[in-house]
């Protein structure tokens, strides 16, 4: 169901390929229907420089690390402001102007809030939706797991990327650390 | 002793002529929150008094604010403010950090970093109610899960 609600999402900010991922995903909404269009995933693709940060970032949340959140906050703020869209297609150029201000914001607040990792997570939150719809349209040459954890924010529950299925939650910390499931795949 | 009693008072003194540009522009903005959000007039007016001093366009100074130093705290403080949120320009956001920004406004008053302590200090009006919080929060989340369904 959340697969199903996600997949709407990213189709929303990038109309022209909706009818193509309603079709691709229609006979499998759980598995890897969700192929990203091969001929955009060339060797130099810029959400690769993102996830990398990105991903370090997760992991210093999940270890309750702020401080190393924040040192990967500012490289995830300087892999974005880095992209050019001038190799972009259009669905990519529209998909990065939607996301670029918004992500280099929450980038810029976790980098600036070392002192306060709660902070860090509300904004790691919508990074991570900012990113998932990201590598939807460029893909990833990683393999990557959407994973859920449905507790946080009084249960309303969030979403993160994952470089692992196995489960270390960035939102609860230590504390919960294996609480999450994983919701797709994307590669 | 007394001659640096003097130099205090004569860079205090100085000081008072170099003033930073006014944050007043009366236009109504094409932009503007209101624009592409519905707010209800209860809410508005509490954006108005507790929040616009810093986030809108338009200041509504306080005395000290012809003082120096204040002036310029003030300044940089409205400066900051506006580079975060600006409630006049709000519409020209991309839809995502328009939705970004309504998490922050609910979550900042939620977790009562918002407004300003420094500021609430000084302004009265700016000191909300647990009542007024409700309204922001309640509206501002309304408002962002509007913003999500409404795309197609």
């Amino acid at each position: 169901m959340i697969a199903v609600a996600a997949i709407s999402l990213s189709a929303c900010n990038n109309n022209d390929n909706q009818s193509k991922e309603t079709t691709a995903t229609s006979g499998d909404t759980t598995k890897t229907g969700m192929q990203s269009p091969t001929a955009e995933t060339t060797s130099n693709n810029p959400v690769n420089d993102m996830v990398a940060p990105y991903l370090q970032l997760k992991n210093a949340l999940a270890n309750d690390n702020s401080k190393d959140a924040a040192a990967a906050g500012t490289e995830v703020q300087k892999a974005i402001e880095k992209a050019d869209p001038a190799s972009f297609s259009a669905d990519q150029k529209k998909i990065f102007a939607d996301v670029k201000d918004d992500a280099i914001e929450h980038a810029e607040h976790i980098a600036a809030n070392a002192n306060n990792i709660e902070h860090q997570r509300e904004h790691f939150e919508t990074l991570s939706k900012d990113l998932y719809d990201m590598v939807k349209v460029f893909g990833t040459s990683q393999t990557l797991y959407q994973t859920h954890c449905p507790m946080y924010n009084n249960n309303k529950g969030a979403n993160w990327l994952s470089e692992t299925k196995d489960i270390k939650n960035p939102y609860l910390g230590t504390k919960m650390s294996t609480c999450g499931e994983v919701k797709e795949e994307l590669k | 002793m007394k001659k640096i009693g003097l130099a205090i008072l004569i860079v205090l003194t100085g000081i008072q002529f170099i003033k930073p540009a006014r944050n007043e522009n009366g236009q109504a903005s094409p932009s503007d929150i209101s624009t592409t959000i519905s707010i209800p007039s209860n809410v508005q007016l509490i954006l108005q008094t507790a929040c616009y001093d810093c986030h809108s366009n338009h200041t509504n100074y306080p005395w000290y604010a012809n003082i120096q130093p204040m002036g310029w705290l003030l300044g940089n403080h409205i400066k900051d403010g506006k580079a975060e949120l600006n409630f006049n320009e709000f519409g020209s956001y991309s839809e995502r950090r328009q939705q970004s920004k309504l998490k922050s406004i609910a979550s900042q008053v939620k977790d009562d970093e918002m407004p300003l302590a420094s500021y609430s200090l000084l302004h009265k009006n700016a000191r909300l109610t647990k009542e007024q919080k409700a309204l922001i929060i309640d509206w501002a989340q309304n408002a962002k899960d509007n913003l999500e369904q409404i795309k197609p």
